[in-house]
């Protein structure tokens, strides 16, 4: 024992010596020898501090050390127990095997299994087991099965092993067994499982019965049996699917003869078939369950990822969408993630299930009155509509038509040149056997046909859009009950008020193109309702949750500008309702409550982007923007200056304002003076104005932005119109949004190497400086000491005084009465 | 001259409403600053010899100086009588229109001349058009750079203009400021 643990500590620790029975290893004849003589040599190993030892070692060593005693001590008991429960089988019936990480393994037999045969959840085991006994030949495989396992399941579950070998001693021999016999089983069924999996992966024909014992431990009552048995059906199942839709035999053909073979495929696609339908549903009853929701999502999400074309993808995918918007997180990840991979491949089921998912959600947010989580409609970003479905294909079958028609043409000739009937009839006869085979063809296939699927494309969208113009309906009702019984409190469910309308809106805008035009007028309608929600509010000033906020109504109004950007088939429409509530938001906007990325895209889109603006409106803008920049950070007002520009650049007439006269001339039309309280662009006057807030902006803290402004009140005066302001306001928000943090320290640095380069030009640059400082400190002293003395000077001067004074009236006295003189 | 009794002033306030819809409060409260008054006045709607005039005030009661007979005409003149009774906006009212409008067409710069020949407004014209417009609404209708030029009635409604062949009319005309030329008489 000594020698050993001597060993032990000279080996470096991290390498731990290989788990080999005390017993076994030998020491030479000589060793021994040596060091009985020379027991001096080995006096230090008593002496060595193993404390110290382990300390320089390392927390992390040391507790690998700790590991192998443990391993040691437990392996022990663990024996002992065994040569009490078990009967060890002869090692030449069994050869002993040895796992990777060099235990030896005696292959033994327990008497409790025997006993426990009553348990049928042991039953099959124990007879595999018995069995194991009679016949060699099945023994011997088995030790090699259990060969394979045992590297399986160092693969799969590592942890699992390193959780099992912590196995608590217990000192009472009953308790030990119970727990031991549940370690035992979960042992047993785990190694059952990935056993069977190997197999069933190795040769999935042969062994498909097996599916159906794997499918047995999942209904153990040990949570983790069945989690473990439905990871590895589902790693079994992703593996061994085959890649077309498995159809049962009718009653007619199983009626007629077949070949062994083909006996031998249906065989094995019916079994196959109902252990996944059982496994499928075993699933959806557990994803019900708290405790198992989270594995059993995973598992339908990555079948349905997997193998999208299989049988009874419905039922997988009915159930991922009642997860779409689970309060889990988890779940709702991969449910979400599994349908935008749906809708991005649609090459792996020829996007049918495309239209059912969109279908099922579109139900599903119906069914929940639009509150569920944003995610949920997300998903459809990830839908991607083909225009081209089709067209390519009917230009091809016009230009075939076009072809046959000349090819008649042609045959009309020869025929009216040679009437060969026989002829005809034999290219009749080719073209039929021709058309045939294409249908056929097209039957086998998998691939749709262009018109099916820009049938299903459409059913799609539809489904889409009826799922968004429900989300504008429902958002508008709540926003108008809300409107009309003000204070009544509506829960606004888990999600916020209005969870949906965000992703909503940005779908509206990125599939507007495929919408149709008569729906257009409808949509604009909502938008509209929807940007101009809150000025009802604004009435009641009554602080409702259900009503939209400022970012919202912008991204309204900024939908409403890509729908109309996106459909302009030559019609110019001027969104004036929309500018309107633009010029509205400006005022409301406040920069930690409204995302000011949103407000610097709706000016982009809204002012920047359009090629004509009215007169008075942009004029109205350019007032109210030089205004907003006034008030907010560098980032809102560059922003707003910018586009205050790209206005003025466009709008000649708009220069009027910069010109220092007051009432704008004939161009300020019929209002006289500037009212900048107006609703109305077109009705605020602001021709009639001037725009002051430049120059005050001029003295902007942030040099850019007073650059800027200075640049904007030269712009009447210098001729030359290419400007080239290639910045949008999204961007300068984005840049000064950016510099805000860094903004500071900057400036201070800058000045600071003012200072140095100045310093630098004169040689000596610190001494300077240091020269400075003692000046600096001799002169202050200097001063210090001259007000000093001025003080003491000017007490010293009033403490005079008083005896002045009190002299002069003596003084006085005496001159007033001689005789006091004398008295003196 | 007299004020418009409250037929007539039912009339003429539809007929404007058409075109500016709410901001009808604004042409009838605009405050005017003509005549020595410091107090700005307001505008008010007179009749004169089968013409309706949109007058200060101010003008009003120096006016009544003038007797109704030699009286030919006060301050703007936005629509007439005609002698089948019905009221007709006349292309002087422009200026209060334009101001106002709801509903805008812009003209691009080629069919300007057509419209200002008395031709309606077509498809192929259209420079640009406010949303929402409804058939019968009155629109106004601009050059591209913000001039006003006359107005009309539409004819169909804006989503119905994307639809529409170029040669379908959007606008049907009523009056534009090539009348200035063409019935000087008349005016």
């Amino acid at each position: 024992m000594g020698k050993s643990s001597r060993k032990q500590k000279v080996i470096p620790p991290p390498l731990l010596p290989p788990d080999v029975p005390e017993e076994d290893i030998e020491f030479s004849d000589e060793d021994l020898k040596f060091v009985q003589e020379n027991t001096d040599y080995a006096r230090f190993v008593s002496r060595i501090d193993t404390t110290a030892i382990n300390k320089q070692c390392g927390g992390r060593v040391k507790s690998v050390e700790e590991k192998y005693e443990e391993e040691r001590s437990k392996k022990k008991t663990h024996q002992e127990e065994n040569e009490s429960n078990e009967i060890l089988v002869d090692p030449v019936d069994v050869l002993p095997v040895k796992t990777l990480d060099g235990k030896l393994h005696f292959r033994t037999v327990t008497k409790k299994s025997k006993l426990a045969e009553a348990d049928t959840d042991e039953a099959e085991q124990d007879i595999l087991e018995d069995e194991n006994i009679l016949n060699k030949s099945q023994r011997r495989a088995k030790a090699k099965k259990s060969k394979k396992e045992a590297k399986k399941q160092e693969k799969e579950w590592p942890e699992e092993i390193a959780l099992e070998e912590e196995t608590p001693q217990a000192a009472v021999l009953a308790e030990v067994k119970e727990e031991l016999s549940a370690e035992e089983m979960f042992e047993n069924s785990k190694n059952k499982l990935a056993e069977l999996g190997m197999e069933l992966l190795s040769d999935p024909e042969a062994n498909i019965k097996s599916l159906k014992e794997m499918l047995e431990i999942c209904k153990d009552e040990d949570t983790k049996i069945v989690k473990l048995g439905l990871l590895s059906l589902l790693a079994v199942f992703k593996d061994i699917i085959p890649g077309y839709r498995i159809r049962l035999p009718t009653e007619k053909e199983l009626e007629m003869k077949v070949s062994k073979e083909v006996k031998k495929t249906r065989f094995y696609e019916s079994t196959l078939l109902k252990a996944y339908k059982a496994y499928l549903q075993k699933l959806i009853i557990l994803e019900k369950l708290p405790v198992y929701n989270q594995v059993a999502t995973r598992c339908i999400c990555t079948l349905l990822e997997a193998v999208p074309h299989f049988n009874y993808r419905d039922n997988l995918l009915i159930s991922i969408v009642r997860n779409i918007s689970s309060p889990d997180e988890v779940v709702r990840r991969l449910c979400c993630s599994t349908i935008g991979s749906l809708f991005s491949n649609e090459g792996k089921h020829g996007g049918e299930l495309t239209v059912q998912a969109v279908r099922l959600i579109a139900d599903h947010v119906k069914a929940h009155n639009c509150q569920l989580h944003p995610n949920s409609i997300e998903v459809f970003m990830s839908i991607r509509f083909d225009e081209d479905i089709g067209r390519r294909d009917k230009e091809d079958a016009n230009k075939k038509k076009y072809k046959k028609n000349n090819k008649r043409n042609n045959q009309e000739e020869q025929n009216q040149v040679q009437e060969n009937e026989r002829k005809k009839s034999k290219r009749e006869m080719m073209s039929k056997i021709r058309d045939e085979v294409t249908a056929d063809h097209m039957g086998v296939t998998y691939e749709p046909d262009a018109i099916e699927r820009r049938k299903m494309q459409t059913e799609t969208l539809s489904a889409v859009f009826e799922t968004y113009f429900r989300i504008l309906r429902n958002t508008m009702y709540s926003i108008g009950e809300s409107s009309e019984e003000a204070n009544t409190t509506s829960n606004p469910g888990a999600f916020g008020s209005h969870p949906l309308l965000a992703p909503c809106l940005d779908g509206l805008a990125k599939f507007t193109q495929q919408l149709d035009l008569d729906y257009m007028g409808d949509l604009m309608n909502y938008l509209k309702k929807l940007a101009s929600s809150s000025s009802v509010s604004n009435n009641t000033k009554q602080k409702n949750s259900k009503l939209l906020t400022v970012s919202e109504r912008l991204r309204c109004c900024l939908v409403a500008f890509r729908v109309m950007r996106s459909n302009l088939n030559a019609l110019n429409v001027d969104l004036q309702d929309f500018f309107v509530q633009l010029y509205n938001l400006i005022l409301e906007y406040r920069p930690g409550r409204d995302s000011g990325i949103v407000l610097a895209e709706s000016l982009k889109i809204m002012l920047c982007d359009d090629r004509h603006q009215d007169m008075q409106k942009a004029a109205a803008f350019v007032k109210r923007l030089a205004t907003f920049a006034l008030c907010f950070g560098c980032a809102e007002s560059m922003s707003a200056l910018v586009t205050v520009k790209n206005l003025l650049q466009k709008n000649v007439k708009c220069r009027n304002l910069l010109e220092n006269d007051a009432g704008g001339g004939s161009v300020s039309g019929s209002i006289a003076k500037y009212q900048p309280y107006a609703t109305d662009p077109n009705l605020s006057g602001a021709l009639a104005t001037v725009l002051w807030e430049l120059k005050i902006l001029t003295k902007h803290y942030h040099p850019a932005i007073s650059t800027m402004a200075t640049t904007l009140s030269n712009m009447n005066t210098s001729q030359s119109q290419t400007f080239l302001s290639a910045v949008t306001p999204q961007q300068a928000f984005a840049d000064f949004s950016l510099e805000k943090e860094s903004f500071e320290p900057k400036n201070e640095s800058r000045k600071l190497n003012n200072k140095r380069k100045r310093g630098s030009s004169s040689e000596e640059a610190q001494n300077v400086l240091e020269i400075d400082m003692g000046r600096l400190n001799k002169k202050l002293k200097e001063n210090f000491t001259i007000l000093r003395d001025i003080k003491e000077d000017e007490r010293e001067r009033m403490e005079k005084k008083k005896p002045l004074k009190k002299l002069n009236n003596v003084v006085k006295k005496k001159l007033k009465n001689p005789k006091s003189k004398k008295k003196f | 001259m007299r004020p418009l009794d409250e037929n007539e002033t039912t009339v003429v306030f539809e007929k404007l409403f058409k075109f500016v819809g709410n901001n009808l409060k604004k042409i009838v409260e605009n405050p005017s600053n003509e005549g020595p008054e410091t107090e700005p006045g307001r505008y008010c709607f007179r009749l004169q010899k089968n013409r309706v005039y949109y007058v200060s005030e101010s003008l009003v009661k120096r006016a009544t100086n003038i007797s109704r007979k030699n009286l030919v005409s006060l301050g703007t003149c936005i629509g007439k009588y005609t002698h089948a009774g019905s009221f007709h906006l006349t292309i002087m009212s422009l200026n209060i229109l334009a101001a106002n409008a709801k509903h805008k067409v812009w003209l691009k710069p080629t069919s300007e001349m057509s419209f200002l020949y008395g031709n309606h407004v077509l498809k192929g014209g259209l420079g640009r058009i406010t949303d929402s417009i409804v058939p019968g609404d009155g629109v106004v209708v601009f050059s591209m750079s913000d001039v006003p030029l006359g107005f009309g009635i539409a004819a169909k409604s804006t989503q119905d203009c994307r639809k529409l062949d170029p040669n379908g009319i959007v606008v049907l005309h009523q009056a534009d400021i090539g009348e200035y030329l063409r019935d000087e008489d008349e005016l």
